[in-house]
């Protein structure tokens, strides 16, 4: 079966914030040569910490910025080089929801107007039926149409986001991507929209590209995970298998520094050293060798492909299968 | 027993708005010994971090503390002389705040952000300052920390200009160090490293400290008990292994029942329903009345007293006992 998006070898170059003398411009690889694929009906989660590469992956897909190379295909046609008409259309598949509900959402129009707003555009409803597609839409998202007059002010994060998933679906797409979309949000209201999004995939076949740092979330809800550091793609493979398992040391690493909500255990932690290295000016080799215990003369020489270990199971390390095979 | 090291009686303090009186901490009572961690928990606005700015008397205008009693080493901290308590924050007490970029001055070097600090309560100067300055980078697992001391706060990452924070809370010998979501802005590998650094610290100086986190994940591997709040008031508080396993708030229930768990089977979430209250809308009843699947009638109109219904386990609910 083809794939509803594949990503192949998409890489994004950004020039480094220069001080006030100029000098010499530096670019950097935000965004290097990545590759993965996303199952109509499935949740991937792109993982990774801050300057890791995933949210530039999220707006490359959606051509909200224009990538150096490589292909985005969705139903099999490459985005990349689309003009901005022939994007039109394709657009409406995709949406996206944001993490900050309170920047996302114009703070002068109605919330009936800011979810009426898509539909419009598109050509999917006209003025006069705006109204009930939208009431129709809050319902979706546990909101009630009373508030269609009122202003994003008066609503909580929950509620906000809320109305930007609302506003999303709106256009009936066919693929979500979230950015770190409960992360601004309370514990207690976390939980609400998690299930949320839970529901309405169910409820329209959504396919989500689900961008977090969050490793407890994206298990939660994700059916495969890609695990991103400067800019590559270190590990893929099926959340309950990386999760339990994990064949990339940096993968390995991660899971172990998420603490638990359990007192008392004082579980074995291997803790990284140092901090992740400017990409500027990114390690030679594999990108992760100077934080990794298992690394060797040869990881510091050569960079190690994304290849297959076990079906499924994709890992960037020279060892991914000895380093699995002795802990098992 | 000796007496702890900080206990905070019937703690007020309310916000005189425009719009109306907000009571951001409505009568609160905990105290810590001396090296142990307290955690505070709860949701945005419950009045965490306004505990930690109302114990070091710096609450925000229109705010004001308006009734309770602050003892720290058997001073009541709310009598005391402004001078004198500028002599104990930062000396006695240390702190350590969510966005290091915001707590550090950005136009001046390591060196002289911390040198002040030494300067100010242990009279250091000169090349003793250097030294000593160098020896507390180095202290919080800062690399070079000679070269270090030149560097603006700008040059450093966000975990680097955490360990300059802890370096300058740590510079007084604080008995207490007060940190308000130390990791909350870090990556989760850094938060590992500081949260090590934290605990190795407490460790090896004996010191107390106010936690204060929304992570329930933070509290149980860092705090020895917590206090949950909500809308300004303490719903529950134990030992931490108590509370993990045995809550008895349906707070606190709904809070440990709300979180994805690394490694769990995978089961819907059950969410508290409904929003925070606002703090603003008075009511006689308990805050959380509107949110609780256990509500009774009498939640509704009587706000239930924080009662021990176990040693070292209090909870504020009509239904716990």
């Amino acid at each position: 079966m083809n794939p509803l998006l594949s990503v192949q070898n998409l890489t994004k170059t950004f020039a480094a914030p220069q001080g006030p003398l100029g000098g010499k411009e530096q670019r950097f690889r935000a965004v290097d040569n990545i590759s993965f694929d996303l199952a109509a009906g499935e949740t991937l989660g792109l993982v990774g910490e801050s300057g890791c590469g995933k949210s530039t992956t999220g707006r490359l897909i959606l051509r909200l910025l224009d990538a150096d190379s490589g292909a985005v295909f969705f139903h099999g046609e490459d985005l990349v080089p689309m003009g901005k008409k022939a994007l039109r259309p394709r657009r409406r598949q995709m949406q996206m929801i944001f993490q900050d509900p309170f920047s996302s959402l114009n703070p002068r129009c109605k919330i009936g107007d800011i979810v009426a707003e898509p539909l419009l555009i598109h050509g999917l409803a006209t003025p006069a039926t705006a109204r009930g597609l939208v009431t129709e839409l809050l319902a979706t998202v546990g909101l009630n149409s009373d508030i269609l007059d009122r202003y994003p002010h008066e609503f909580s994060g929950g509620q906000r986001q809320r109305i930007g998933i609302a506003r999303a679906l709106a256009v009936k797409p066919e693929l979500i991507i979230a950015d770190e979309p409960v992360s601004a949000l309370d514990l207690s209201i976390q939980a609400q929209v998690i299930n949320l999004l839970d529901d309405i995939q169910q409820q329209f076949g959504l396919t989500y590209l689900f961008i977090s740092h969050d490793l407890s979330v994206v298990e939660h809800l994700c059916t495969r995970v890609a695990v991103m550091y400067l800019g590559r793609i270190v590990e893929i493979a099926p959340a309950l298998e990386l999760y339990r398992a994990p064949f990339h040391p940096y993968t390995e690493a991660l899971l172990q520094a998420v603490p638990r909500p359990i007192p008392g255990r004082q579980h074995k932690r291997i803790l990284l050293q140092g901090e992740i290295p400017s990409p500027l000016a990114p390690p030679s080799g594999c990108h992760f060798h100077p934080r990794c215990l298992y690394a060797r003369p040869m990881c510091r020489e050569l960079s190690p492909a994304l290849s297959e270990h076990d079906p499924g199971r994709f890992a960037a390390c020279h060892f991914a299968g000895e380093f699995s095979r002795n802990r098992a | 027993m000796t007496s702890p090291l900080l206990t905070v009686s019937s703690l007020k303090t309310y916000f005189f708005t425009p719009r109306g009186l907000i009571k951001a901490i409505g009568g609160i009572d905990f105290s810590i010994a001396a090296g142990r961690t307290l955690a505070l928990v709860g949701e945005s606005g419950c009045g965490k971090s306004m505990t930690a700015l109302s114990i070091l008397r710096l609450v925000p205008e229109p705010g004001r503390i308006v009734d309770g009693k602050i003892v720290f080493s058997g001073e009541d901290l709310l009598r005391l002389p402004t001078t004198e308590m500028r002599r104990i924050r930062g000396n006695q007490i240390g702190m350590i705040f969510q966005e290091p970029m915001t707590s550090l001055n950005p136009v001046f070097t390591v060196k002289r952000q911390i040198g002040e600090v030494l300067e100010l309560h242990r009279g250091l100067h000169g090349p003793e300052q250097e030294e000593e300055a160098a020896a507390l980078l180095h202290q919080v697992g800062i690399p070079d920390p000679r070269n270090r001391l030149a560097s603006y706060p700008h040059q450093l990452s966000g975990g680097m200009r955490q360990r300059v924070m802890i370096a300058m809370a740590l510079a007084g010998h604080p008995q207490l160090l007060i940190a308000d979501e130390p990791t909350t802005a870090l990556d989760v590998t850094i938060q590992a490293q500081i949260l090590e650094l934290l605990s190795e610290l407490r460790r090896s100086r004996g010191m107390a400290m106010l936690l204060i986190s929304h992570d329930l994940g933070v509290v149980a591997e860092t705090a020895d008990a917590v206090a949950i709040m909500y809308a300004g008031l303490i719903m529950e508080a134990a030992d931490v292994e108590i509370l993990f396993n045995d809550p008895r708030h349906p707070y606190t229930r709904g809070l440990l029942a709300c979180i994805p768990r690394l490694g769990e089977a995978r089961q819907r979430l059950v969410p508290i329903p409904g929003q925070v209250t606002d703090s603003r809308e008075n009511s006689d009843g308990c805050p959380f009345a509107p949110r609780c699947n256990e509500v009774m009638e009498q939640c509704r109109h009587h706000l239930p007293p924080l009662r021990e219904v176990a040693p070292q386990h209090q909870v504020r609910c009509w239904k716990a006992l």
